[in-house]
């Protein structure tokens, strides 16, 4: 009898256990009564490196660091510290978002002989490899970016840095690829690739850079 | 010595014309600047431009200020100038909200709003020039990169 009362109430503590631990977990992920609540997730990049996020408000802030690491954020109160989520979390989450992402950019560096709008020699085999990038995507944009090197005055490197931009544009259309699809542009000195001081000739600053994407 | 002072009165004046006409040129291409493109959509997805709504196809032009939205069957991917990479799930949305891209002239910014729903960043140029020139809105925290990818998702208030 004895045994019997003291069975029941064990039961009856592992019911109410159960139905506890229920009511938690809905209340964690679907109850519609939760108070709305963001989540934040730090991805690798399409390289596989994971850079850095911090998400903060007025009451705190959590720095993510590693990959699918996240912090979920109620309104009003101070990001929770940062846990790392399963690969199948993040794609029950953001399964179709990823799935809608662009594929990454590629990237194609034109160098320039000097004071001229020719292309060196290895370069111009480069205008090949543009093409078959732009025909690998549904739609694709290609930009193309002038940059010089320090040497002289700036207005007149922005100048020159469009004129071999402009000459990298008339191959690629002779090459095959729509007009429409090409958008030229130029940062002069503003942008370089190897850090000068003014005036300093740099070869592998007089580039034009084609993105495809 | 007369003819040569008008020789070099009209040279100013001709420079004062040409930097006139290349300062309007720039305030008028201004308004329709072009910040990116839709590359993949697929349900209902659209693009809201002031109040009008617009089927996202690829291809479609956007502007700053534009809104990405999804319907519960959309998906939506964008590429923006500076390589930026968006992408909302379904019943999502996010805001366009400030795009300047221009390192010529030391004029570069990105603030996205995530509304509602899931949404993916992966950085792009902007992040690498100037993180501090991100900006990732919830309701309810801001988030700084750098240079990453971020995947964000904001509940419905």
């Amino acid at each position: 009898m004895m045994r019997a009362r003291a069975g029941f109430a064990a039961l009856g503590v592992v019911c109410a256990l159960v139905s506890g631990c229920a009511r938690m977990a809905r209340v964690a992920v679907d109850d519609p009564q939760r108070p709305p609540q963001d989540l934040a997730v730090i991805l690798p990049d399409s390289d596989g490196s994971v850079g850095r996020a911090t998400v903060s408000n007025a009451s705190g802030a959590t720095d993510l660091t590693e990959a699918r690491a996240a912090t979920r954020i109620s309104r009003n109160q101070a990001p929770s510290a940062a846990t790392v989520l399963t690969e199948a979390e993040v794609e029950r989450e953001f399964g179709d978002a990823l799935a809608s992402l662009p594929p990454a950019p590629q990237w194609f560096t034109l160098h320039f002989q000097f004071e001229s709008e020719d292309l060196t020699a290895e370069s111009k085999a480069l205008v090949t490899a543009t093409l078959r990038a732009v025909k690998e995507r549904p739609v694709p944009d290609v930009l193309v970016v002038g940059h010089t090197d320090t040497t002289g005055p700036a207005a007149l490197n922005f100048q020159l840095a469009l004129r071999r931009a402009q000459a990298v544009r008339t191959l690629l259309i002779a090459a095959g690829l729509a007009e429409s699809a090409i958008a030229v542009a130029s940062h002069g000195e503003a942008q370089l690739l190897i850090p000068t001081p003014d005036n300093t000739y740099e070869p592998r600053n007089r580039r034009v850079l084609i993105t495809v994407r | 010595m007369t003819n040569h002072r008008s020789t070099r009165f009209a040279v100013i004046l001709s420079m004062t014309g040409f930097g006139v006409a290349f300062a309007s040129m720039v305030v008028c291409a201004q308004p329709v600047q072009t910040i990116g493109r839709v590359k993949i959509a697929a349900g209902n997805a659209f693009v809201l431009r002031g109040s009008t709504s617009i089927p996202a196809t690829p291809g479609l032009a956007l502007l700053e200020t534009d809104r990405l939205k999804t319907g519960s069957d959309g998906r939506l991917g964008v590429s923006l100038n500076d390589d930026t990479r968006i992408s909302i799930g379904p019943d999502s949305e996010t805001r366009l909200t400030h795009y300047r891209y221009a390192p010529a002239e030391g004029a570069i910014a990105l603030v996205l709003n995530f509304v509602r729903g899931a949404a993916v960043y992966a950085s792009g140029q902007i992040a690498k020039l100037s993180p501090d020139a991100v900006r990732l809105e919830t309701p309810a925290a801001i988030v700084g990169v750098r240079g990453t990818t971020v995947a964000v998702r904001v509940d419905p208030e």
